[in-house]
C-alpha cells in the first residue's frame, strides 16, 4: 500500500522530535521522506587527522560550497549573510554547535512588551512541558537556578568551562553582567546510551564521539523502534492538493531518481527555514496558483536570521582555549531584554567560544594581517593558537516583510527542482544592538587583560538559524499556520519547523522549535492519529 | 633544493627550538594536487621569478632568504588573487599535517583519539550571578 497515514518531510531537528512524537502508541503508519543521504558516524571528518579541510568541503556548512547531491542552490547576492544548512538524515543538526538555550519569556510578546515585532500566539508556559521533556531527549547539559530564566527542571552537569572560560567568566563577575555555563545537547555523563563528550572540539564537523545531541542519535533510534519507515536520498518535489483543498500525497524523486508518489492522510513538513517555504512555493496548483498557502504572499518571507557579530581577544597566556566544545562554554543575558538606555529595542545573546583549531586559526590571522610569514611566523603562530577566544553576539531579528527568500528558477538543484534567491536587509535596529554588541565584547576582553584582535559584523557566513518564512497566528490573512502548526488553508498539512517563528528570539533555535514541534505533534496525536 | 621547495620553506621555515619542521619536509606537493593547484602553483612560481629577476636581478632560488620573503611580499601586490590562495594553501596542508599536529599542543589529533582532559569547576563562581537575582522580564497576565 502506498500510502502513510502520516508522512513528514525532512529529517533533521523538527522532523525527528515530530516523527518520535507521532509513533508513541500507535499503529499508524509514518514515513519520513528526507532528501540527503544517511549520515554515519565512522564517515566524519573528524575521524580523520585533517578533518579541519572538511569544513570548506563535505562538511561544509554553506551548501554552495559543499555541492553535495542533495544541496540546493541558495544565490545569496542580495543579502550581506549567506544561509547555512546540511541536507542529510539528522538535517544541519549533524553540524551544529549543540548551544541549547530556550527563548524567554518576552520572546513571545515582542509587540505587547516593547512595541516592535508581533506576539506569538502562545506564551512560555505553554511550551514549558515540551522544553522539559525535549532536553530530557536531546541531553542537554547545564546548570539550573539561572536567574535569566525561569526555573528548568533538571540537566545533565555543565560543559567545563577550562581555563579559557574561567578567565572570562571571573571578567562577567568584575563587570558586575550575568553569565552562565552554556545550556549544551552534549553528553557530559552518559546519557540516551550515548558515550560523553571527550573535549575534541570539532563538533561542527559532526561528533563521531556520538555525544553532542544531534537528532540521529538522539531522536531517530526511538522513533525507528517505534515503527517509522525513513525513506534517504528521496527529494519531494510536490505536495499535491485536491479541489477541496486537502492533501493527497507527494511527489518525488527516488535514490535512483525515479518518479514516485505517495499519499498521505496527513502531511508534515519539516524542510526547515528555507527549505520549507521552498517546497510550499513549487507546490503550484489550480487551488495555489502562487505556490501551496502562500494565498496572502507570505510564503518565504519574514525571513529571520540572527545577525552576528563576532569579536575575538588574544590571551598572553597560553589558555589550552581549543580543548573542549567550540560553541559550547558561557552565554551572558546581561543585555538580553529592552533597555530604555539603548538605541535599539529587544537585545542579543552574548555566546562565547572557545579557541579556533590549529588550521582555523593560521588561516584567519594570516588574512588579518596578525600572522607573518617567514623566520617569525611561528612564534607568532603559538602567541596565538590556544590563546584566542571569542564571543559570538546573537541579536534578535525581527520579522520584516521584504525580508525573503523565493524560488531561483535559473538555478536547479540536481533533479532539477528551482533553489532559492534571498533579499534581505540587516535593519537600522539590529545594525545599532550589533555596534552595542560589539563595543561590549570588546570591553569584556580588554577587562580580561586580551588583546581584540578582530571585531566586525554581521559575519558573512553565519546565516545559521533559519526563521519566519511561513509564520503562525490566529488571523488567517496575517499567517499562514494556526498556532498548533495546521495550515490555515488545509487541513491535512502541518509545519512543525522554524519556519512557523513569529519573531526570532536572541537565543540558538532548536530548544524552542523542538519544544514547538512536540507541542503541535501531541496535538495531531490527540486529534488526528489516534 | 628546487624553487618550490625553497618558497615552501620561505613562508614556512623550520623552527628548532619549537621542533617544527620546515613545510618542503611535508606532502604539500599533494595536498595541492587534491585541491586542483598544481596548476596555480606553478604560475605561481613562475610570478615569483619574474619578480626576483625583476627586483634583484638574479632568480628566486639565488636570493638571500630576506629578499626571497620580500619577492612574496611583492607578489602580493602583483596579484593578491594568486598569492592569497596559494599561501592559505600552503597553511592548511602544513596545520592539518599530522607530523605538526603532533607537535602543537592541540591535545588529541585523531584517528581514535582518547579526547582530552577539561579539569572541573567550582560552581561557587557564579555566587555574585545568583545574588544579583532574577533578570527575565515577567509577563503580564
Ligand atoms: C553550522 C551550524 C551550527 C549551528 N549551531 C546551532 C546551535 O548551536 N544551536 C541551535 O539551536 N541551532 C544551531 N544551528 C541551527 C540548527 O541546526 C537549525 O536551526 C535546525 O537544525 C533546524 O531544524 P529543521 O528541522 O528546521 O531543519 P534541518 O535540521 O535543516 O532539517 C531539514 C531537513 O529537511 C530535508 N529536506 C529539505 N527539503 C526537502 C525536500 N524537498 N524533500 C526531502 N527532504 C527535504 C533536508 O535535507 C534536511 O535534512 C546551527 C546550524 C548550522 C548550519
Ligand atoms: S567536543 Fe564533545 S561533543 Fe564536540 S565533537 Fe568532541 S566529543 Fe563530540
Amino acid at each position: 500500500m502506498n500510502k502513510a497515514d502520516v508522512l513528514i518531510i525532512g529529517s533533521g531537528a523538527s522532523g525527528a522530535a515530530a516523527a518520535w512524537s507521532l509513533s508513541r502508541n500507535t499503529s499508524n503508519r509514518i514515513v519520513c521522506l528526507e532528501q540527503g543521504d544517511a549520515t554515519k558516524a565512522g564517515d566524519y571528518p573528524t575521524n580523520k587527522v585533517n578533518w579541519e579541510l572538511a569544513r570548506h568541503g563535505t562538511a561544509s556548512s554553506n551548501p554552495n560550497e559543499r555541492k553535495n547531491k542533495a544541496d540546493y542552490p541558495i544565490d545569496d547576492n542580495g543579502s550581506p549573510i549567506s544561509l547555512a544548512n546540511f541536507n542529510g538524515f539528522g538535517g544541519s543538526t549533524i553540524l551544529y554547535s549543540g548551544h541549547f538555550p530556550r527563548f524567554h519569556p518576552s520572546d513571545f510578546a515582542t509587540c505587547s512588551l516593547d512595541g516592535v515585532g508581533d506576539d506569538w500566539p502562545l506564551c512560555y508556559e505553554d511550551l514549558e512541558p515540551y522544553f522539559n521533556e525535549n532536553e530530557k531527549m536531546m541531553g542537554v547539559a547545564g546548570l539550573v537556578g539561572d536567574p535569566a530564566y525561569p526555573e528548568y527542571d533538571r540537566l545533565l552537569p555543565p560543559v567545563p568551562l577550562g581555563k579559557a572560560g574561567r578567565k572570562m567568566a571571573e571578567t562577567f563577575n568584575e563587570l558586575g553582567w550575568h553569565w552562565w555555563p552554556s545550556y549544551s545537547a552534549i553528553n557530559t555523563s552518559s546519557h540516551g546510551g550515548r558515550a560523553s563528550c571527550v573535549n575534541l572540539g570539532p563538533c561542527n564537523t559532526g561528533c563521531a564521539q556520538g555525544a553532542k545531541g544531534s537528532v540521529d542519535v538522539t531522536y531517530w533510534p526511538q522513533a525507528l523502534r517505534q515503527g517509522v519507515e525513513v525513506r534517504t536520498g528521496c527529494c519531494v518535489y510536490e505536495i499535491c492538493v485536491d479541489k477541496f483543498h486537502k492533501i493527497t500525497g507527494v511527489k518525488y524523486l527516488n535514490e535512483k531518481g525515479e518518479d514516485c508518489f505517495i499519499g498521505a492522510s496527513i502531511v508534515v513538513v519539516a524542510c526547515s527555514g528555507i527549505g520549507t517555504p521552498r517546497l510550499l512555493l513549487n507546490s503550484k496548483s489550480a487551488a495555489f496558483p502562487d505556490g501551496l498557502l502562500n494565498n496572502h504572499d507570505l510564503v518565504g518571507r519574514n525571513l529571520m536570521v540572527h545577525p552576528l557579530g563576532y569579536t575575538e581577544g588574544v590571551f598572553e597566556d597560553d589558555l589550552q582555549s581549543s580543548v573542549g566544545p567550540q560553541g559550547c562554554c558561557i552565554l551572558s543575558q546581561q543585555f538580553y531584554e529592552s533597555d530604555p538606555a539603548n538605541k535599539f529595542k529587544r537585545g542579543y545573546t552574548m555566546q562565547v567560544l572557545r579557541g579556533s583549531p590549529a588550521m582555523e586559526t593560521a588561516v584567519s590571522a594570516y588574512m588579518m594581517r596578525r600572522l607573518p610569514l617567514g623566520p617569525d611566523h611561528h612564534k607568532t603562530f603559538m602567541s596565538l593558537f590556544n590563546h584566542n577566544m571569542g564571543i559570538a553576539v546573537i541579536s534578535e531579528d525581527l520579522p520584516e516583510h521584504h525580508n525573503r527568500v523565493e524560488l531561483d528558477e535559473q538555478n536547479c538543484d540536481a533533479n532539477g527542482m528551482p533553489g532559492l534567491k534571498v533579499s534581505y536587509r540587516v535593519s537600522e535596529n539590529t545594525q545599532e544592538m550589533l555596534k552595542h554588541g560589539l563595543e561590549k565584547s570588546k570591553l569584556l576582553f580588554q577587562q580580561a587583560g586580551a588583546r581584540v584582535t578582530a571585531s566586525f559584523a554581521p559575519v558573512k557566513h553565519a546565516g545559521w538559524h533559519l526563521m519566519g518564512t511561513a509564520r503562525m497566528g490566529n488571523d488567517p490573512e496575517k499567517s499562514v499556520v494556526s498556532p498548533l502548526g495546521q495550515a490555515h488553508a488545509v487541513e491535512n498539512l502541518f509545519i512543525v519547523d522554524s519556519s512557523i517563528f513569529v519573531t526570532s528570539g536572541a537565543v540558538n533555535p532548536v530548544a524552542t522549535a523542538q519544544a514547538l514541534t512536540l507541542r503541535i505533534c501531541d496535538h495531531i496525536r490527540q486529534k488526528f492519529v489516534n | 633544493m628546487k624553487l618550490k621547495d625553497i618558497f615552501y620553506d620561505t613562508i614556512l621555515p623550520g623552527d628548532q627550538d619549537l621542533n617544527l619542521p620546515a613545510a618542503s619536509r611535508l606532502e604539500i606537493d599533494d595536498y595541492m594536487a587534491s585541491v586542483g593547484a598544481t596548476e596555480m602553483l606553478a604560475r605561481y612560481l613562475d610570478l615569483l621569478d619574474t619578480l626576483a629577476h625583476e627586483k634583484f636581478n638574479h632568480g628566486f632560488v639565488d636570493l638571500s632568504a630576506e629578499d626571497r620573503l620580500a619577492c612574496v611580499t611583492f607578489s602580493k601586490r602583483k596579484d593578491i588573487r594568486l598569492s592569497t590562495a596559494i599561501i592559505v594553501n600552503c597553511l592548511k596542508s602544513y596545520y592539518t599535517c599530522e607530523s605538526v599536529l603532533n607537535i602543537l599542543p592541540t591535545g588529541s589529533v585523531p584517528p581514535f583519539p582518547e579526547g582530552n582532559v577539561v579539569e572541573g569547576d567550582d560552581w561557587s563562581i557564579l555566587e555574585d550571578v545568583y545574588e544579583r537575582g532574577t533578570i527575565y522580564r515577567h509577563i503580564p497576565e
